[in-house]
């Protein structure tokens, strides 16, 4: 069916429009702060065959491969066989999944009879089971983190609101209250969605609204593809590393190999160290949205609408039993690190090819702290995620204490701290001078969060990276500064690992702080108004603005 | 004489009324000194400023001040531990695959922001007390030294308990009188630090413009004779006399489009229409708001240029859609309309100031429903030719007819104001066929019918002078006073206790307020409690008329509640949540005696014979007439063209219209 170019652009608007609802609703109904305040969920519409069309901007991690995990739905229960009121529920990393905390809803649209999509949402739920509450940094196996849920098809009216399977959910998390509220946002979400791809095919006809979206696919393709041509043809390596496995000190490097052809890309990580005994692992679809993410970021502009569309010219590769495509049942809850090495890797790679496109290393890491106390009314989960620093680019600094670039959380307001949990108080949240690292352009500055415990029986894990080894700057820019986390305990401080637990004490005070960004070109090139500003605003000390600037004046 | 005087980003318009005489006047704005077109517009209208009773204003000079960043010096005093929030802002990406992103920039710098030792937890106790000494001894010399004009002081839990705020102010007010000095408490008492104390930093940042601007306006009205009451408008829809304003002019941001929706509702009050959708389309941009019962919706939150704003005002969503708005074609091969536009300058091709780029108001000179030599009244000439020649590319690319492209185009800028209608009524569980639209603004009139038909609306109420009513807005506008405060509590039995005794403070603060501001008479009040599930974190307002908190029941508030949530959620919550309040908004209201007649202002340019316009059936021939000659007793048949002085209004076939007794014209989808 051909669409007259007005139509499509209308329909295809409104599609994306559809997306972008459900994502603001899913966080607007949601309960848990890590949904609430921090956005960790995403909201995307599906074509039948599960194609991603349009999705909600909000965590770039969860959006790459959401088509993908609704294959394994699919592959089990045809789409022709689904009858009104049936849903998919998977949150298995094995079946392609990402972590176990991410459960993924799939609802089928249904419009005169047929199945027009599927609504889709995802959220990072607070706890679902496990070793640990919100976060088991022990777990030898993905067994140990939570509680597996397959590919499965389900019915809202026999299955939710009081049915069998509602019921063995929340018997098996730590925080009914807020886990099952945020279901029920996402199951709001995808029905909201719903209605409106009904609206769409009510006003525009359902033929017409599915050849939109074939269309749309098809364009964000072209938009990728001509993107991809402007980069010059060759083969380009790069390469990082996590800091550790949590149990040994020896990094595991990340290499990715980037083949640029006509207007194709294939990323391969191969010479990526082999999978770890802890959750360090990133199961394969993760690793293919890191992957995406990073070529998309560098290579396209903002507004090119992300989808299945975007990722055809793209394709990724990692041998199987390394650690960005484990053997289960390795345990992948920590696959943050992993990922962001490999996008750090691909924009190493990258940064050979089109040098002005690409940002030097930021801190990119996910910081992920959890304070949990179980007391007499149950338990009471804080968790909460870090960025830190961003790398800088070409023409513009490093960005400050931000959320690392496959994530987009939000910090949970410190008054929202105060009325929520009474066994910690929030005493310190404040930029790390000097923590950028310099260059003609600098990188940005990472920060410290300070909690006073206020009650014994609080546990704290948790997992970041780059506690060892500095981002990198690029094309002459220097390192950015590492992360660190420790307890003072009377007097005596505690230094812990970047993937770590430990039993706090009433009157103990935890020190988490994230590195800043990697800066980029000579720091001799960089204007000294700048550092004479960043001087006065104490993003640099005294000592740093001198040895920079000397180091200027030598250079003239 | 009571006169409204709206200073826009382009055009300064006035509106005069005084028994049966309305003066209705566009001049150009003075951007540098924007007291110079106001005064100019009283000039042009000849009105003598001696013969004004009631001179009600608004202007963008706040808006501008944080836009231009050419507000005053000043320092932020915060919670020590807590120096860096205006820069942490939320920790998130506006544009998540943006890999230059930088934050919005607050109007202070970071050696501009000092700490003090206290601490109050959320219960209101303190923790650690105010450590008077470092006042002294440190932070005192530190202000002193920075030379600042005003300082914002937001500590953390402040908004429960504003003591170490107060004191914070008396101690330094004490040592440096000349500092202005802004306490969160005193802007708004809700939590979420970051955004209270955002707004804070910008109330200081705006409050000594606003001051000198109202202080030049003031003596310049003095000077010519003025003895009469002077008000300036509010973002939430009211006024306030101008003396108020010096204490919080936080308000005054973005009052153009609120005065715009309360002259679009006072207008349609007089034809009995009170659910309306009011859109309000100008040169670069297009401003929407849903009105239930004659109230705007009202939003707890805005931002300017990226910064949070905790304050109420009308909840406008707005999209670069607007006459100036650029037609083009991305590199995916997407015909697009804005967000870009041409601006005033150069403006659109047919403007013939250099501008080549077609736009909204090219295809519309195209399509013939804006006609060349009756443009602005016929006070500007358009270049056809140039029109023409600006879409030939995009129509060569999309392979269409030059006609066809402009066609598209049009479409294109509808379903950009539709989606945003949308976002205001279909997002909220509102359905827009409820509604009837009311169209205003320079550019409004002209895609009326064309959104209502994409919505199945069938009703639209265009008002006299569309390009004008902000202006009337102004001089229509109820003297208003809100507030929020946060006061978490549960549905229990306590709930309407709590509602009484918040409100009765409040209540008996307003009257106070508004007796001391000269402003007897009766006052109406209004209550909302914000409300959600335990556990979420964004709250829904659920509106309580003062007249039912005597008899109260918890059970009551709880399904007002449900019923809201499953309007915009889909779903009333599993039984047996708990459900809590977390504050209480307060509104108090002075009337306005009724408003005289607000009646046409004749076009005076030439409307013999027809007009051809291009629609999606082919050529029509529309007739032509001018808006003040629009009869009660002649209605009329689209495909028609009224013109008038500030606006055009397209009737396209199978719509009528007709002047009503009031003076508006009601359009009705004939057989709908």
């Amino acid at each position: 069916m051909t669409v007259n170019p007005v139509d499509y652009a209308i329909i295809s608007q409104s599609l994306i429009a559809a997306a972008r609802e459900m994502g603001a609703k899913l966080v607007r109904s949601a309960y848990s702060t890590v949904l609430r305040e921090a956005r960790d969920g995403s909201a995307a519409l599906l074509d039948p065959d599960g194609s991603t069309i349009a999705q909600a901007e909000l965590i770039p991690m969860q959006l790459g491969t959401i088509g993908r995990v609704f294959q394994p739905c699919a592959a089990r229960y045809p789409v022709e066989t689904l009858e009104e009121g049936d849903f998919f529920v998977i949150n298995d990393p094995y079946s392609g999944g990402q972590h176990l905390q991410d459960v993924f809803f799939f609802h089928p649209i249904f419009f005169e009879g047929r199945v027009l999509g599927f609504s889709a949402s995802v959220a990072h739920h607070l706890d679902i089971s496990g070793g640990d509450p919100g976060l088991n940094t022990a777990a030898v196996d993905v067994y140990a983190e939570g509680l597996i849920i397959p590919p499965i098809k389900l019915n809202m009216t026999r299955d939710w609101h009081g049915g069998a399977f509602e019921r063995l959910l929340r018997a098996n998390v730590r925080v009914p209250h807020q886990t099952m509220g945020d279901f029920d946002a996402q199951i709001a979400a995808n029905a909201i969605g719903a209605a409106r791809i009904v609206e769409l095919a009510q006003r525009y006809g359902a033929d017409k609204l599915t050849a939109v979206m074939g269309m749309l696919l098809d364009y964000s393709e072209a938009r990728m593809r001509a993107a991809i041509r402007q980069i010059p043809a060759g083969v380009y390596v790069g390469e990082d590393a996590v800091d550790d496995d949590g149990l040994s000190e020896t990094p595991l490097p990340v290499r990715a190999t980037v083949t640029v052809e006509g207007d194709a890309i294939a990323i391969d990580f191969d010479g990526t160290a082999p999978q770890v005994r802890r959750n360090l692992n990133a199961p394969f679809a993760a690793t293919v949205s890191a992957a995406l993410s990073c070529v998309k970021a560098a290579l396209t502009s903002p507004d090119i609408p992300f989808n299945a569309g975007a990722a055809r010219p793209i394709t990724v590769t990692a041998p199987k039993g390394c650690l960005l495509n484990p053997h289960h049942p390795a345990p992948v809850r920590a696959r943050m690190e992993a990922c962001f090495r490999a996008w750090n890797a691909v924009m190493k790679a990258l940064a050979q090819a089109v040098p002005d496109k690409v940002i030097a290393c930021g801190f990119d890491t996910t910081t992920v702290g959890v304070l949990s106390r179980l007391g007499p009314g149950g338990w009471s989960v804080y968790l909460e995620i870090f960025g830190g620093g961003s790398g800088a680019a070409v023409d513009v600094d490093g960005c400050d204490a931000v959320d690392s670039p496959l994530s987009n959380c939000s910090n949970t307001p410190v008054e929202a701290l105060d009325q929520d949990f009474p066994f910690f108080r929030v005493i310190e949240y404040a930029m790390r001078a000097d923590s950028c690292g310099a260059g003609a352009a600098r990188g940005g500055l990472g920060f410290v969060r300070r909690y006073e415990i206020l009650s014994d029986g609080v546990r704290l894990s948790l997992y970041s990276d780059r506690f060892r080894r500095p981002p990198e700057g690029l094309f002459g820019g220097r390192t950015g500064e590492t992360g660190f986390c420790e307890v003072l305990r009377q007097g005596r401080a505690i230094t812990l690992k970047s993937k770590d637990a430990i039993d706090l004490e009433k009157g103990d005070v935890v020190t988490l702080a994230v590195g800043g960004g990697g800066g980029y070109g000579d720091p001799a090139a960089r204007p000294l108004e700048k550092i004479r500003r960043d001087l006065e605003d104490g993003i640099i000390s005294a000592g740093s603005a001198s040895a920079w600037s000397q180091h200027k004046i030598a250079a003239e | 004489m009571r006169v409204g005087i709206e200073v826009g980003g382009t055009f300064t318009d006035l509106v005069a009324v005084d028994g049966g005489r309305v003066e209705v006047v566009k001049v150009p704005s003075t951007p540098g000194a924007p007291e110079i077109g106001a005064f100019g517009s009283l000039e042009a209208a000849g009105i003598a400023a001696a013969d004004v009773t009631d001179l009600v204003h608004g202007s963008t000079v706040a808006t501008n001040a944080i836009l231009e960043r050419k507000g005053a010096s000043i320092a932020f005093l915060t919670t020590r531990g807590f120096r860096d929030i205006l820069f942490f802002q939320r920790h998130d990406r506006r544009n998540i695959y943006d890999l230059r992103y930088a934050k919005p920039a607050p109007p202070v710098r970071r050696k501009d922001c000092f700490e003090v030792s206290e601490r109050v937890d959320a219960a209101g106790a303190v923790i650690q007390p105010l450590d008077e000494a470092e006042v002294r001894a440190t932070l005192i010399p530190q202000l002193a030294e920075g030379g600042y004009q005003a300082l914002a002081i937001c500590l953390l839990s402040a908004y429960i308990a504003p003591a170490h705020e107060e004191r914070l102010k008396a101690l330094i007010g004490a040592a440096l009188p000349e500092l202005r000095i802004a306490c969160s408490h005193e802007v708004a008492q809700e939590f979420r630090e970051f955004e209270r104390a955002s707004t804070t930093v910008l109330s200081a940042y705006v409050q000594p413009v606003i001051d000198g601007y109202l202080d030049r306006f003031e003596a310049t009205l003095a000077r010519a004779g003025f003895q009469g009451g002077f008000s300036v408008m509010q973002s939430n829809g009211g006024r306030l006399p101008a003396v108020a304003m010096r204490r919080n002019s936080i308000t005054a941001l973005f009052s153009g489009p609120a005065a715009g929706v309360v002259g679009a509702i006072r207008q349609a009050e007089r034809s009995q229409r009170r659910n309306l959708i009011t859109f309000d389309m100008g040169g670069t941009s297009t401003d929407v708001c849903l009105v239930v019962d004659g109230a705007p919706a009202i939003a707890p939150e805005t931002e300017v240029d990226g910064l949070p704003i905790r304050t109420p005002v009308l909840d406008i969503v707005t999209v670069g859609a607007g006459g100036g708005s650029l037609v083009w074609i991305d590199d995916g091969g997407m015909l697009r309309v804005g967000p870009r536009s041409a601006g005033a300058s150069p403006g659109p091709a047919c403007y013939g100031r250099g501008g080549s780029q077609p736009t909204v108001t090219d295809a519309h000179l195209i399509r013939g429903t804006i006609r060349a030599d009756a443009f602005l009244g016929g006070t500007m000439a358009l270049d056809v030719e140039r029109a023409h020649a600006s879409f030939e590319e995009v129509a060569g690319r999309l392979g269409v007819s030059v006609r066809e492209a402009a066609a598209a185009a049009i479409r294109l800028a509808v379903a950009n104001i539709v989606r945003a209608v949308q976002l205001v009524s279909t997002e909220r569980g509102r359905d827009p066929r409820d509604y009837a639209l009311l169209p205003f603004g320079g550019a409004g009139p002209l895609l009326a019918a064309e959104i209502a038909e994409e919505l199945g609306i069938g009703e639209i109420l265009v008002p006299p002078n569309p390009g004008v009513i902000s202006a009337l807005g102004l001089l229509s506008a109820d003297y208003v006073r809100v507030a929020g405060v946060t006061r978490r509590a549960s549905l229990g039995e306590e709930a309407p206790g709590l509602l009484r005794e918040e409100f009765a403070r409040f209540r008996s603060g307003a009257e106070a307020e508004f007796r001391s501001l000269g402003l007897d008479g009766e006052l109406a009040f209004d209550l909302t409690a914000d409300m959600r599930f335990v556990g979420q974190a964004f709250e829904i307002p659920v509106e309580i008329a003062p007249d039912r908190l005597a008899g109260l029941k918890p059970s009551d508030l709880a399904d007002d509640f449900a019923a809201a949530h499953r309007r915009i959620y889909f779903h009333g919550g599993e039984p047996g949540r708990n459900v809590e309040i977390v504050g209480l908004r307060f509104g108090v209201r002075r009337r306005l005696d009724a408003l005289p007649e607000f009646r046409e202002r004749p076009a005076a340019v030439p409307h013999a014979g027809e007009a051809e316009i291009w629609t999606a059936q082919g050529a029509v021939k529309a007739r032509l007439i001018d808006a003040a000659s629009l009869d009660p007793a002649d209605p009329v048949e689209g495909p028609t063209l009224v013109e008038g002085y500030s606006s055009t209004l397209w009737v396209p076939p199978a719509w009528r219209a007709r002047r009503d007794e009031p003076g508006n014209i009601i359009m009705q989808r004939i057989n709908a």
